[in-house]
C-alpha cells in the first residue's frame, strides 16, 4: 500500500497546468480577437514561446521547429509529433531568419488547415511599426517590434492573398505576444 | 470483483470545466481559426456532454472550453435568465466550475451564454458573447450536399440563397425569413447567425465584444469577430427591415411591463384574450423598472420635502 510513490515532493512548471492554460488561452483569444494588440505571458512561468505552444498543442496535432527552438524535454511534453513545415498545422520559427519554406495554406473547402506559424522576434514593442487594419480593429492599431526580418511580410502577403486561404501568425519575444491573423492587413513602412 | 477498491477522491469528481483538457484543447484551437476566418464553420470534434443535442450544447462546450475562475457568467434563453434552458446550463456551469460567479446582469457578466438573442444593453470589448446553434449552414436550404456547400462557401457563391430571397420577393412581397437571417461576415461567408431575430442582427455588425457561434450536433464552430463587417443579405431595391413594432395607428408599442419603446417585444395573450407585449429581454425590462422606481422614489421625496 506505501509502495506508491509520493508525488506531493513533485513541482510541476505552472504551464503544463490546466488553469494557466485557460488564463493563458483567453489572452491568446484576445490577440486574435483584437490583431496587434500585445499580452503578456510573463506570468506563465516560462517563455511565451512555451506558454503559448503548451496552450495549444497536443498529441493530436503536428510541430514543425525547422530552427530547432524546442527543447527536447519540452517537445516531449507538447506530444505533438514531428513534421517537415510545409506540412505542420503549427509551425515555430526564429523570425530574424528568413522563410525558405511555405507553410501549409488550407484549401477553399477547408482553409482552416491554413498552419499558425509562432515567430520569435527579438523584443516587442519597441522597433519599428507594423501598421494594421481589419476585422478585430476599429480603425488602425500599431505593432511595433525588433528583430523581424523583411521577407516574413512580403511572403505573408503572398500566403494570405488567396483568401480564405493563409496563414495565421502569432509573434512573440520572450515574455508578450502579439496576433497576425490571415485576414488582418500589414503595412510597412521599413518596406 | 475487488470490493474494497474505492474510487481515489480526485477521480471520483470532475474537473473544473466538466471536459477534459483534450476536449478543451479541440475547441480553442478551433476557436482561434474561427476567429482568423470569420464566418467559416470551423468542424470540430463535438464531445458528448450530460444533456440532449439540441439543448445548447455547442454553446457549453465553448464556454466551457474559455470559463475560468475569474469570469462572471449569465446564461439567457430568448432573452431570459430564469427560463428552463437558461437556468439548467447556469446550475451546470455552477457545479462544474467553482470559483465562476454568475449574474444576470449584462453589463456585469463577462462570458454571456445566450440562446436566439442578443441583449439589448450593447455589450464592450470586456465581453465574450457566446450563441448556441442549431443549424449553422445557411446554404442548407438550397444545397443537401455538405461537400457541395463547403465549395459554395469557399467561393462566396451564394447565388441560389439569393435566387430563394428573391423569390420570397415574388411570392409574398417581402423577404419572409424572420430569425435566422442570412448575414454576410467580412464580406465573404454568409453565416446563419443561430435563430435571432432581425432585430438582434445589426448588432453583429461592428460589435465591440468578440462573438463566438458553436453548433454541438452539427460539430461546427464558427465566430464574429470585434470590428467585422456584417451584412444581412438584401437587394438594393428590398433593403434590410427590423421587425415593426407599431400597432395600426402607426404608434410603437411599449412593454407593458416597463415602458421600453426601444426593445424587442415578445406577444403574449391575457387572460382576456388581448393581446399584450412585453420585453424579450428580462434584464433590460428590470433594469427600466428599477430606474422608474428609483426615480419615483426620488420625486416623491422632493413632493415630502
Amino acid at each position: 500500500m506505501t509502495a506508491m510513490t509520493d508525488l506531493t515532493d513533485l513541482t510541476v512548471l505552472s504551464i503544463w497546468q490546466s488553469h494557466t492554460q485557460q488564463r493563458l488561452f483567453r489572452r491568446l483569444l484576445e490577440a486574435f480577437a483584437y490583431p496587434g494588440r500585445l499580452l503578456d505571458a510573463a506570468d506563465s512561468g516560462t517563455t511565451a514561446r512555451l506558454a503559448i505552444l503548451a496552450t495549444l498543442l497536443d498529441g493530436e496535432v503536428d510541430l514543425a521547429d525547422p530552427h530547432g527552438l524546442i527543447a527536447p524535454e519540452d517537445g516531449l511534453r507538447l506530444m505533438a509529433s514531428a513534421a517537415a513545415p510545409e506540412q505542420a498545422r503549427f509551425v515555430v520559427a526564429d523570425a530574424a531568419r528568413a522563410p525558405d519554406f511555405t507553410p501549409a495554406l488550407g484549401s477553399l473547402e477547408s482553409p482552416e488547415f491554413g498552419a499558425t506559424l509562432l515567430l520569435e522576434v527579438e523584443q516587442l514593442g519597441t522597433g519599428s511599426p507594423l501598421f494594421l487594419t481589419g476585422p478585430g480593429i476599429a480603425s488602425q492599431s500599431r505593432l511595433v517590434m525588433q528583430g523581424l526580418h523583411p521577407d516574413w511580410i512580403a511572403r505573408r502577403a503572398d500566403w494570405v492573398s488567396a483568401y480564405p486561404l493563409g496563414v495565421d501568425i502569432i509573434l512573440c519575444d520572450a515574455a508578450h505576444f502579439a496576433a497576425l491573423p490571415r485576414t488582418t492587413h500589414i503595412v510597412w513602412e521599413g518596406y | 470483483m475487488n470490493n474494497t477498491y474505492e474510487l481515489p477522491l480526485d477521480e471520483a469528481g470532475y474537473a473544473f470545466g466538466f471536459m477534459d483538457e483534450y476536449a478543451k484543447k479541440e475547441v480553442r484551437r478551433a476557436i482561434l481559426k474561427a476567429i482568423c476566418i470569420p464566418g467559416y464553420q470551423t468542424p470540430y470534434a463535438s464531445r458528448e456532454m450530460p444533456m440532449g443535442r439540441g439543448f445548447g450544447t455547442g454553446g457549453l462546450q465553448l464556454t466551457l472550453s474559455l470559463v475560468g475562475g475569474s469570469d462572471t457568467l449569465k446564461v439567457i434563453d430568448q432573452g431570459s435568465d430564469d427560463s428552463v434552458n437558461a437556468v439548467n446550463l447556469r446550475q451546470f456551469v455552477q457545479m462544474t466550475c467553482p470559483g465562476v460567479d454568475t449574474t444576470e446582469k449584462t453589463e456585469a457578466a463577462t462570458l454571456i451564454q445566450s440562446r436566439h438573442r442578443i441583449p439589448e444593453k450593447p455589450l464592450t470589448e470586456a465581453q465574450i458573447l457566446v450563441l448556441q446553434v442549431p443549424y449553422p449552414d445557411a446554404l442548407v436550404v438550397v444545397e443537401p450536399s455538405e461537400a457541395r456547400r463547403k465549395t459554395m462557401h469557399g467561393e462566396a457563391d451564394y447565388s441560389r440563397l439569393l435566387v430563394k430571397l428573391y423569390e420570397d420577393i415574388v411570392k409574398f412581397d417581402e423577404i419572409t425569413i424572420s430569425h435566422r437571417y442570412p448575414t454576410r461576415i467580412h464580406g465573404h461567408y454568409i453565416i446563419d447567425p443561430s435563430p435571432i431575430p432581425r432585430w438582434d442582427v445589426p448588432k453583429l455588425h461592428q460589435s465591440k465584444a468578440l462573438i463566438l457561434l458553436g453548433a454541438g450536433r452539427e460539430k461546427k464552430i464558427y465566430a464574429v469577430p470585434p470590428y467585422t463587417l456584417a451584412e444581412p443579405l438584401a437587394f438594393e431595391d428590398v433593403v434590410f427591415s427590423v421587425e415593426d413594432f407599431r400597432d395600426a395607428a402607426g404608434i410603437r408599442r411599449a412593454c407593458s411591463r416597463c415602458g421600453a419603446t426601444d426593445s424587442f417585444l415578445d406577444e403574449f395573450s391575457n387572460e382576456a384574450g388581448e393581446k399584450i407585449y412585453q420585453c424579450s429581454d428580462s434584464a433590460y425590462c428590470d433594469e427600466q423598472l428599477a430606474r422608474q422606481t428609483s426615480h419615483a422614489q426620488t420625486t416623491n421625496t422632493e413632493v415630502v420635502a
